[in-house]
């Protein structure tokens, strides 16, 4: 496995989840979903993961939360075992869902985001505020009384996440939060993550490098196995890694790769255009 | 064949507190055999005009024409077949044992017999490239697996107008390159599609023409290059890059694609 070693510089505070040889496979199914996987994410972090379709990210995110129970090895969070004790994990590990329809269940936008905290015994006036903080972070305003059947699907995604940050768990883990969003909604709750930065510890899986730029570490999994836990800026200047699990560059960074000019540095379209015209003036 | 929204309102939860008018007067066509790009943000109204291509959302005024006929006068089950819809995530919709038997369940509703059946199930399959998975469960598929085994359910039906919902959405970047491919060959053999994507890189490499939407209104129509080189501040990656060059260098043109702007870039810094 490719190591950040001494390399990177670990950020937060002591383990908050910690998972040892874990292994699972699906039932009827002789293909382990997820190998001998450990890794540690300390508090406060934000840690991406990446890796193909089937390679194990979403198992990964479901054993953390006790949805599934592991067949071999440990997973702790705040030292309790989600499958022992999956009430309390959940206390503290929120989760939201790649399909923002899995987790919508009530019959107004506003209900939904407190349909969580109803079950924390919380004062109602706590309740209220809560709910208008989550729907005002996820620019939701105005849609309190929507029905979620006649919303988009990038805003029922904003819904879900608006119910997750209501609850304002330890632990965030994103099941690609963005995929339904426009460029626009992902950079807004991109934005809003960011501003949580520090206070929560993140594990942020997607499809989309451009979105894990900032992060502390990502982990690359693929086949089930930890291929690599690595920096943001190591994954994307390693042909091979990205290669070989079907990992590539987001646009602006491809058009820079192509150009042979370095990738990590020119993040942006207006990165880009600049270096090009030094580039050329060079010349 | 071609389909037309004349002039289509639709309006959710008429005449309540909570009424929403999601179309504002939509007229667009889908021609013979394109590849068309519904763009626009979250809200805009793009899942609720495709679902007007086969009436699945009937529109409160306005028509939808189907090869010059009002589609409202044509059998709903046979618009539906000609029409083929793939929803966001429709993976959601799989049931069957196997990815054989979940691919044959419409053709064979049709009354289709069970050799044509088979024959349909085994070229649809191959066709997106899952032809091993036919003996699998799709519930022990990956993501990427169960997207493409949900589409060929809709495409045995031999659709000639295929739509599909943010296609993408949740798959590896290598599903969603194999994606566009399949989008490449439907419109080779014939078949329209029309594809709703959030997604405008991936839209500016497949798209012969592009419908932008804003607040339940068609904001523009045109090819690629038309619709995003007018608005470069909401453009592909490669569009924003170009758009921020072409006062320094007016030779670059308008390219859209990753590959044709990369090679006019690359011009640039070997000039």
């Amino acid at each position: 496995m490719k190591n950040l070693g001494d390399e990177g510089t670990r950020r937060g505070g002591s383990p908050i989840v910690s998972c040892e040889n874990l292994t699972y496979s699906y039932p009827g199914s002789s293909r382990e979903a997820l190998a001998d996987v450990t890794f540690e994410l300390r508090s406060g972090e934000y840690v991406g993961v990446v890796g193909p379709n089937g390679g194990g990210k979403s198992t990964l995110v479901r054993l953390l939360n006790g949805l599934l129970d592991a067949d071999s090895g440990s997973v702790r969070v705040g030292g309790l075992d989600p499958a022992t004790e999956p009430y309390l994990v959940r206390l503290h590990v929120g989760m939201l869902f790649q399909n923002p329809e899995s987790g919508l269940v009530a019959p107004f936008v506003e209900d939904d985001v407190a349909f969580g905290l109803e079950n924390l015994g919380l004062r109602r006036e706590e309740m209220r505020e809560r709910v208008r903080e989550a729907i005002q972070a996820v620019g939701l305003e105005g849609y309190e009384r929507r029905e979620p059947h006649t919303l988009s699907g990038g805003e029922k995604q904003r819904v879900a996440l608006a119910g997750l940050l209501a609850l304002e768990p330890e632990v965030l883990l994103l099941d690609e939060p963005t995929s339904m969003l426009d460029a626009a909604g992902r950079r807004e709750i991109l934005g809003r993550l960011e501003e949580l930065r520090g206070t929560r510890t993140v594990l942020h899986v997607s499809h989309h490098l451009e979105e894990l730029l900032d992060a502390d570490r990502v982990l690359v999994l693929n086949a089930g196995r930890l291929v690599a836990d690595v920096s943001p800026e190591h994954l994307l200047s390693d042909t091979d890694l990205l290669e070989e699990n079907h990992l590539v560059l987001p646009s602006t960074l491809r058009l820079a790769a192509g150009l042979g000019l370095a990738p990590a540095k020119l993040r942006t379209p207006e990165d880009l255009a600049e270096a090009i015209k030094i580039g050329s003036e060079v010349r | 064949m071609r389909v037309e929204l004349e002039n289509v309102r639709h309006v959710y939860a008429p005449g309540t507190p909570f009424e929403v008018e999601a179309l504002r007067g939509v007229s667009l066509t889908v021609e013979p055999q394109e590849v068309l790009g519904i763009v626009g943000g979250t809200g805009s109204g793009k899942s609720t005009l495709v679902q007007h291509l086969n009436l699945l959302l009937v529109p409160a005024s306005g028509r939808v024409l189907v090869d010059g006929v009002d589609a409202r006068t044509l059998a709903k089950d046979e618009l539906r077949r000609r029409v083929g819809l793939v929803f966001q995530f429709p993976e959601a919709a799989l049931f069957a044992p196997t990815v054989e038997e979940d691919v044959a369940f419409a053709p064979r509703r049709r009354g289709l017999g069970e050799v044509e059946v088979r024959q349909r199930v085994r070229e649809t399959l191959a066709l997106l490239g899952a032809g091993h998975l036919a003996k699998r469960s799709p519930f022990a598929l990956s993501g990427g697996e169960k997207r493409r085994v949900a589409i060929a359910g809709v495409l045995a039906m031999a659709p000639e107008v295929l739509v599909l919902d943010e296609p993408t959405a949740g798959l590896d970047p290598a599903a969603r390159e194999d994606l566009l491919g399949v989008v490449r060959s439907l419109r080779e053999s014939g078949t329209s599609v029309v594809m709703v994507s959030h997604d405008l890189d991936e839209v500016a490499e497949v798209a012969d023409r592009v419908c932008l939407l804003e607040g339940g209104e068609v904001r523009a129509t045109g090819s690629p290059e038309e619709v995003f080189y007018a608005r470069p501040a909401e453009a592909p990656a490669t569009v924003r890059v170009v758009s921020l060059l072409r006062d320094s260098f007016p030779g670059l043109g308008r390219p859209v694609r990753l590959g044709e702007t990369l090679a006019a870039l690359k011009g640039l810094l070997e000039a």
